[in-house]
This record gives C-alpha cells, sequence and structure tokens, in this order.
C-alpha cells in the first residue's frame, strides 16, 4: 500500500515533469511558431492576432502558468486546423493506435522472449549465431522500409493481406485482416530488441552464482536455464518490454502513415503538415504519459514478479 | 588492439571505412549529379548508364544514394558529437556533485527518456520546421538524456576508488579531478552508447525524411529516396529497396562497433548500456 502511494506521487511528479518539458522544449529552438505556421508572407497584423490566439505575446512564465492549469483540467489547446479541442481529437484517434501498439507488442514478446531465452542457452552455437545476425538486421532496417518491403512481398506479389488502410465497415475478421501486416512488421522490428535484450539480461543470469551451484549440484540444463536462470531474469526482462514500449510507439507512427491507417501518429502527422503545432504538442504529451503509464504498471509487476522487491 | 580481434568490430570498422570513403569520394564516383533531372528519361529499369535504374524525374538513383551517404554519416556524427558533449557534461555534474543537483537532473533525465525519442524529434522539427540542422539538434537532444545517465552510473562508479580519493586528499580541485580521472575513465562505455545513439539517429532521421519532415526534398538522403520510390514501389522497386538497404549496412555497421566495443570492455558494462538500447 505504501509502495502503491509512494508510486502513484512518483507517477504525478514524473506526469508534471512531461507537461512542462513538452512546453519548454518547443520554446527553446529560436524562432516564431507564429511565423511558421503562416509562412513568410504573413502579414504583421495576422502574426500579432495568431501570438495573441496562442498566448504567445505574454511573458513566457505566463504562457506556462496558463498552460499548466489548462493541462490539469484537460484543456490542451484546440486545433488550429479543426478548432476542437485537442484532447477530443487525441481520443477520437487513440482506440486505432492503442490495438496496433498492443498488437505488434504481443508479436515482439511472443517472439523476441522465446528467441532470446534460447540463444542465451545455446550460446556460440550455429543457431545463436543465425538468431542474432537476423536480429541485428533487424534493428538495422528502418522499420518503414520493412514494412514497404512487406507490401511489396505479401500484398502486391502473394496477395495474401490488404496494403492499405484499417477497414472502417467490415466485421472482426476484415478488421483483423488489415492488421496481420501492419502487427507483424512492427512486432518483427521490435521482437529483434527484445531478442537481443533478454539473451544479455539471461546471459548475465546465467552467469551468477546460484546458478553455479544448480549446475553442480545436478539440476538438468534445460531446467536450470527455463526455470531458475528465467525466474531471475524476469524483472530485467519487464524492464526490457517498459523501454521497448516507448521505442514501438514512435515506430507505430512510421507504421501508421506506411499502410495509411488512422491512429494518433497520423493525427501527428496531419497536423505537422497543417502546422498545427498544439495538436503536435498535445499528441506527444499523451504518448509521452502512455509510456510513464505503462511502465509505472510494469514497476508494480515487478513486485509481483521479484517478492524481494516488494518489501524494499 | 584487443578489440579487433572481435569479429563483429571488425566487420563494422571495415565497413564503416568503406562508407566513409564513399561519403568523401561522392563527387568523384557518383556518375551524375544527384539533382540532374531528365524528363525524357523518368523511372527507367536499370541499364548500363543508370545501374539502379532512375527516380520520377529521371535523377540516377545510384548517384542520389552515394550523394545520401554524406548526409547520413553527417547526421551520426554531428548528433553524436552533440548528445556525448551535452550528455557527459550534464551526466559527470549530476554524478559527481550529487546532492540536490544530481536529484533535479536524475529526475528530467528519467522525465526525458519517457518521451519516445523519435517523437520527440518529431515534435521539435513540427514547431520550427525542417532543415538538417532542426533534425540534427531535434535527434541529439532526444539521446542527450541517454548519454547523461550512463554517464552519471559510470561517474557512481569511479567517484568512490581510491586514487580519485588520493587525489583529492592531495588537494586536486574538482574541475581537474574531473577532466583528469572521471571523464577519461568514462570514455569507453559512454562511447559505446553513443555508437547505438548514431545508429538510431541514422534510423530516426531517415523516418523523418521519410514523412517529408527531415532534410528537404530534393536533397539527396537515403529517407527522400525511400519516399521518392513509395509510389512506384510495383512498377520500380528498387528505387526504395536499394536505398533501404543501404541505411540498414550503416546501420548495421554502427551496431556491430556498437557490440564490439561492450563485448571487449568490462562485462559489467554489458547491462547498463543493453538498458538504454
Amino acid at each position: 500500500m505504501d509502495r502503491l502511494l509512494r508510486q502513484l506521487s512518483q507517477l504525478a511528479i514524473t506526469v508534471f515533469g512531461i507537461v512542462t518539458v513538452t512546453f519548454f522544449l518547443v520554446r527553446m529552438i529560436p524562432g516564431d511558431p507564429a511565423q511558421y505556421m503562416l509562412g513568410d508572407y504573413a502579414t504583421e497584423e495576422a502574426l500579432a492576432t495568431l501570438r495573441a490566439q496562442l498566448g504567445l505575446d505574454q511573458p513566457v512564465y505566463v504562457q506556462y502558468g496558463l498552460y499548466v492549469l489548462r493541462a490539469v483540467t484537460g484543456d490542451f489547446g484546440s486545433s488550429v486546423v479543426t478548432g476542437r479541442p485537442a484532447l477530443e481529437e487525441i481520443l477520437f484517434s487513440l482506440p486505432d493506435s492503442a490495438i496496433l501498439a498492443f498488437a505488434g507488442l504481443v508479436v515482439a514478446v511472443v517472439i523476441g522472449i522465446p528467441l532470446g531465452i534460447l540463444t542465451a542457452e545455446r550460446q556460440g552455437s550455429w543457431s545463436d549465431m543465425l538468431i542474432m545476425i537476423v536480429a541485428l538486421f533487424g534493428i538495422s532496417f528502418p522499420v518503414f522500409w520493412l514494412g514497404l518491403a512487406s507490401v511489396l512481398l505479401f500484398s502486391q506479389e502473394l496477395k495474401w493481406f490488404p496494403a492499405l488502410g484499417a477497414s472502417s465497415g467490415g466485421g472482426l475478421l476484415t478488421h483483423l485482416h488489415h492488421l496481420v501486416l501492419p502487427a507483424g512488421v512492427l512486432g518483427i522490428s521490435v521482437a529483434a530488441y527484445i531478442t537481443r535484450l533478454t539473451r544479455s539480461a539471461m546471459l548475465e543470469v546465467l552467469g551468477q552464482d546460484c546458478i553455479r551451484v544448480a549446475r553442480a549440484m545436478g539440476v538438468p540444463e534445460r531446467r536450470v536455464v527455463w526455470r531458475l536462470a528465467l525466474k531471475n531474469a524476469l524483472v530485467p526482462i519487464l524492464a526490457i518490454v517498459g523501454v521497448t514500449f516507448a521505442w514501438s510507439l514512435g515506430s507505430a507512427i512510421l507504421i501508421e502513415v506506411v499502410f495509411s491507417r488512422p491512429g494518433i501518429g497520423s493525427m501527428i502527422l496531419k497536423a505537422v503538415s497543417a502546422r498545427d503545432y498544439q495538436l503536435v504538442q498535445a499528441g506527444v504529451l499523451v504518448l509521452a504519459v502512455a509510456v510513464v503509464l505503462v511502465n509505472s504498471l510494469l514497476d508494480l509487476a515487478y513486485g509481483l514478479v521479484d517478492p524481494r522487491l516488494s518489501t524494499r | 588492439m584487443r578489440y579487433f580481434r572481435h569479429p563483429g568490430f571488425l566487420i563494422g570498422v571495415i565497413l564503416l571505412t568503406l562508407l566513409l570513403i564513399v561519403a568523401v569520394a561522392a563527387p568523384w564516383i557518383a556518375p551524375m549529379s544527384p539533382l540532374e533531372t531528365d524528363l525524357a528519361n523518368t523511372l527507367a529499369p536499370p541499364s548500363a548508364a543508370h545501374l539502379l535504374g532512375t527516380d520520377q524525374f529521371g535523377r540516377d538513383v545510384l548517384s542520389r544514394l552515394i550523394w545520401g551517404t554524406r548526409i547520413s554519416l553527417q547526421v551520426a556524427v554531428a548528433v553524436m558529437a552533440l548528445s556525448l558533449s551535452l550528455g557527459m557534461v550534464i551526466g559527470a555534474v549530476a554524478g559527481f556533485f550529487g546532492g540536490w543537483v544530481e536529484r533535479v537532473t536524475v529526475s528530467i533525465i528519467d522525465i526525458l527518456l519517457a518521451f519516445p525519442g523519435f517523437l520527440l524529434a518529431l515534435a521539435l522539427v513540427a514547431a520550427r520546421g525542417s532543415s538538417l540542422e532542426t533534425v540534427i539538434i531535434a535527434v541529439a537532444l532526444a539521446f542527450t538524456p541517454r548519454v547523461a545517465a550512463v554517464m552519471r552510473a559510470v561517474v557512481l562508479t569511479i567517484k568512490p576508488r581510491t586514487y580519485v580519493e588520493a587525489s583529492r586528499a592531495i588537494g586536486m580541485g574538482t574541475m581537474r579531478l574531473l577532466f583528469l580521472h572521471v571523464v577519461p575513465n568514462s570514455l569507453p562505455p559512454v562511447i559505446v552508447v553513443a555508437t547505438v545513439s548514431a545508429a538510431t539517429a541514422i534510423l530516426a532521421e531517415a523516418g523523418l525524411s521519410f514523412l517529408g519532415l527531415g532534410v528537404q526534398p530534393p536533397a539527396p538522403t537515403w529517407g527522400n529516396v525511400i519516399a521518392d520510390g513509395q509510389s512506384f514501389l510495383a512498377s520500380n522497386p528498387l528505387i526504395s529497396l536499394s536505398a533501404g538497404i543501404c541505411i540498414a549496412v550503416m546501420v548495421v555497421a554502427l551496431n556491430l562497433l556498437g557490440d564490439g566495443l561492450r563485448d571487449t570492455l568490462d562485462p559489467q558494462m554489458r547491462r547498463s548500456s543493453g538498458r538504454v538500447l
């Protein structure tokens, strides 16, 4: 209970920090957003009006105070293009992105963790080498390129899966059919990371004294790796999943664009080209908060996985 | 050099050297100008004159890829230099001085780490328009907290060592101590992180260019070439595919370099450097 409270207050501080950072980062780089949004030929009056509308004519600390106050009440400004509240726009496209990110993460975990354990178990063997080379290429090809290549192969050549969209109509099956390729590509690209990181986490545990003792006592190797070592490596592996979640959100943006799927990524991109930067700021904020929430949940899970951590 | 006995490291160094040569020699080895259009000869299939064919403006794809090596290497080096210098100073100050300075810095680092790096870069480019400089600054800012976190961890392990205590005891000033003992000792693990950052920076730049937010067309960047080829994937797949392979070769090289350095260094570093991947 105490732990939960501490975690919640930590979470509040971090979220506040994220709000602060999104505010200042955008203002740190020189240049005038109003000028950028309206272009080079904007009149002085138009610039002044937009600056007033965005609150840019006020001192920075006033802007910051207002920004935080509004953020607390869930007001992240509104889209300059549609005029709708930014939060509304984001919540509208959140489900599509959440489905893609979740499906991708499931694929990544289901492939990545067992492969990581397997390669650690057979360190130095040819199967270890082969898997690690594939994983190296997996983290080295841009995810959007993998997406394009898979469209070329699976939609245009083999015609197994549709290349575009998320099927707004249609039943669950058509929806899943549209999800296979994007989630598969996202998942495989993230799986390459998870495999590499899981392997090093396992190797580290396998080098510990308790494992050496278990081996000396004649515990079968299979049991040593998949029961004893895995149990000890679960916390680092959970941490890996947390780290890759942030990474996969970034990749999901690119995947959404490649497959023309609706979602937060497509929304942010549209907002960027429309120079609708309040919407971009809000979108980035929401995704960063999502990362923090997922990592806090994982932090809680550490306690369940490793009883030593829950008493600390 | 013990590093060169590591096969991965060796392959990485060779690949990077080749890419560096291509980048430096681009004006001489590229068959044509990367910007020269030939509207009578658009989307041509591979031929003796155009080994990888031409794009929708009749530009020679191979020449664009060769010149693209320059921009990618430039991004990698600039991002590495920026995030390394900024991150090392921030991490060293936090780890060395301790107290409230450390607490504040660490919480700022933690907050910045919550942002998906690519998203952070995207937001910065969105607010300030896109150019090579903005892309470099944006990606470097996204990686600085990662370098800082590792630097701080290293400084914390070096600080209590006897030789540091001894130097302090004989009256060495804080700054001298930092530069004479702490910084040199922290270089190897920090360089590992920086190599990985450079690899990710290239992917991030390519991603931004692909979205049309990176270095603006018609500049020959690999991401731009992939974006150009996307509309002609069915008829001329070679445009996008070849550019992606260029990116992968450079990123593989940097990752091999990073893996090699990490394996050769203190095996204890395996975890801390793995964590920031």
